[in-house]
Order: C-alpha cells, then structure tokens, then sequence
C-alpha cells in the first residue's frame, strides 16, 4: 500500500494538508489499538502496523517536499535511498555554485556573521521553491529525469538553509 | 546513527584539508556531490609530469562519513602513481572506516571523485599538448595580421 492509498487518496503533488490532518485523527481513531484490546493477537498487530503505517504516511505526505519525492519514488527513481539513483549526476555547474556558497557561508560562519547568512539563505529559499514547482511541473508530465535533477537541487538548497539555521540557533544559545 | 571510530577520528582531525590552484597544469580538480544528501566533495591532485600524486586536498561539505571518506582518500593517492590511483574503489574505503550500508554513497562519492580529478588532468595535459603542438603543424595562420 503507498502512503496515499493509506489515506485513500490517488497519488498528488498537491493535496490540503488540513483535510489529511482531519483525516489522520479519524483513521486513527478506527485504528486506535485501545479499541484493540479484546481482540486476538493477530487483530491487534494489524491495528498497530496500521497506525504506524498511518504515522509515516502523514509524515511524508504533509510536508510537499518530502512528498514530491514520494511521488517520484513511486515513479521508479528512490533519489533518498537507491545509491544508484543518488549518483545521477548534478551539473558540473551546479554543483561549482554549491561550493562556491558554501565556501561564503563557512567564512561567514567563521566571522559569525548571522546576518549576511540569513540573507543568502533567504534568496536560496527563493531558489527552492521555484526548483520545486519545476520538479511537480516535471512530475505532471511524467519527465522523470529533470524531476530528479530538480529534486536534486532542492535537495542541496534544503542542506544550505539547515545549515544556517544551525548558524542562528548556535549563535541565540 | 552511531559512527566508527576511524570516521571520527577523520571528522576530528581530517588530514589535508584546503585547495589548489586549479589553472595549475599539474593539478586535477575533481568535484563530485551525492544530490541524495545534498554533499558536495572537492578532490584536488597534484600529479608529476610522470604521472606521479605529489599532493592532494580536498575540501568536503556533508556528513561525517563524507568527509571522513575523502580525508582518508587524500592519504591514500599520495605518493601513488595515476595508474594505481584509480584502482582505489569505493569497497575499500568502505572497509577501511566500516561504513554502514546507508553510507555506502559516500565512499562511491569519494571514489569517483578521484577518478573525477584525473580525468581532469588527463584532460588538461591533452589540451596543453593539443595546443603545443598546433602552431608547429599550422605556421602559416599566426602570421596573418
């Protein structure tokens, strides 16, 4: 079962994570394993593997990136987890720039300056979310491999923005 | 996810770490990144006329097993010669820090990014050769004003 048949949803890229969270408490309310206790072994092992199965479903599907990459999953490319998948190549280019800012971000770390690094990451944001749209606009037509690629992008964005986030919490304790 | 003592001793103590000239004829850049975790790894060799690593340095953002992974490599390709630098592959280094199989991708990341490095001087010695050789076999083109 895919963690959308879970919720008996077809598989989107766009879905209302209020209606799936509204969703999440009724099933888990039929699968609640105090309504279990009577029941014979079988029966409750069942009840619990769906509630966690409902629980990793949730997970996934309510945070739209983690999500994007479920549904590419489901179309045959595991970009977190297949090490053959992960090696698919960024651009020579792309990977240049990542370094590039990284180099800026660690001087920047180095001098603890929060400041100019909040702002790098708030134009890499930007750049995150546009990667994501063309990654649903790829998966809407089923082009695999420039979905991967823009995953793969948001991918190392999402790495960039922690990293500062990191930087803002150290720098606040 | 608990690391090895030899990927924490790397993390702790990477062994060269930093960059080269990479216009340098003799220096080969290989840069490589594993979109799975969002790491980018830099390898840089300083390879002889004769094909011999005199130096490397890598510079590496990611986790403790990719850094560990290309620290390690650094120790490993000097003093190696080209040939038997690209003979290192991604099980050894795997073995050597006793990677779990989630961090697999990292020592392939390492692995590659040597090969990456001397494809790259490879590439730039044929050019500069290429280049040596192109005004000997057409004279005539230089002249013209």
């Amino acid at each position: 079962m895919t963690h959308f048949e879970i919720f008996g949803l077809a598989p989107a890229l766009d879905l209302d994570v209020k209606a799936l969270e509204q969703k999440l408490r009724d099933l888990s309310l039929e699968f609640h394993p105090d309504r279990f206790a009577q029941a014979d072994a079988r029966t409750r092992l069942a009840a619990l593997e769906k509630t966690t199965a409902l629980n990793d479903a949730f997970k996934v599907l309510k945070d739209p990136v983690r999500r994007a990459f479920y549904v590419l999953k489901l179309k045959g490319i595991d970009l977190e987890n297949d090490a053959a998948a992960a090696k698919a190549k960024m651009p020579l280019e792309f990977l240049e720039e990542v370094m590039e800012r990284r180099e800026q971000l660690e001087a920047l770390k180095a001098k603890r300056d929060v400041e100019k690094a909040r702002a790098m990451a708030d134009g890499i944001e930007k750049e995150r979310s546009s990667a994501l749209e063309q990654a649903k606009a790829a998966l809407g037509r089923d082009d695999v491999n420039e979905a991967a690629h823009q995953l793969g992008r948001v991918k190392y964005f999402t790495r960039f923005v922690e990293e500062v986030e990191a930087l803002e919490e150290e720098a606040l304790s | 996810m608990a690391y090895s003592e030899k990927v924490i001793e790397h993390y702790e103590n990477p062994r060269n770490v930093g960059s080269m000239d990479k216009e340098d004829p003799n220096v080969g850049t290989g840069l490589v990144g594993a979109p799975a975790c969002g790491d980018v790894m830099r390898l840089q060799l300083k390879i002889s006329d004769d094909g011999m690593i005199q130096d490397a340095k890598f510079k590496t953002f990611g986790c403790g097993s990719a850094i560990a992974s290309s620290s390690l490599v650094t120790e490993w390709v000097k003093g190696k010669s080209v040939d038997d630098a690209v003979q290192i592959t991604n099980k050894e280094i795997a073995k050597e820090l006793s990677l779990p199989p989630v961090k697999i991708h990292c020592s392939v990341l390492a692995e590659d990014a040597i090969k990456a490095a001397i494809k790259d001087f490879q590439e730039k010695r044929a050019k500069r050769q290429g280049a040596a050789t192109t005004p000997a076999v057409s004279p005539s083109t230089s002249t013209q004003p």
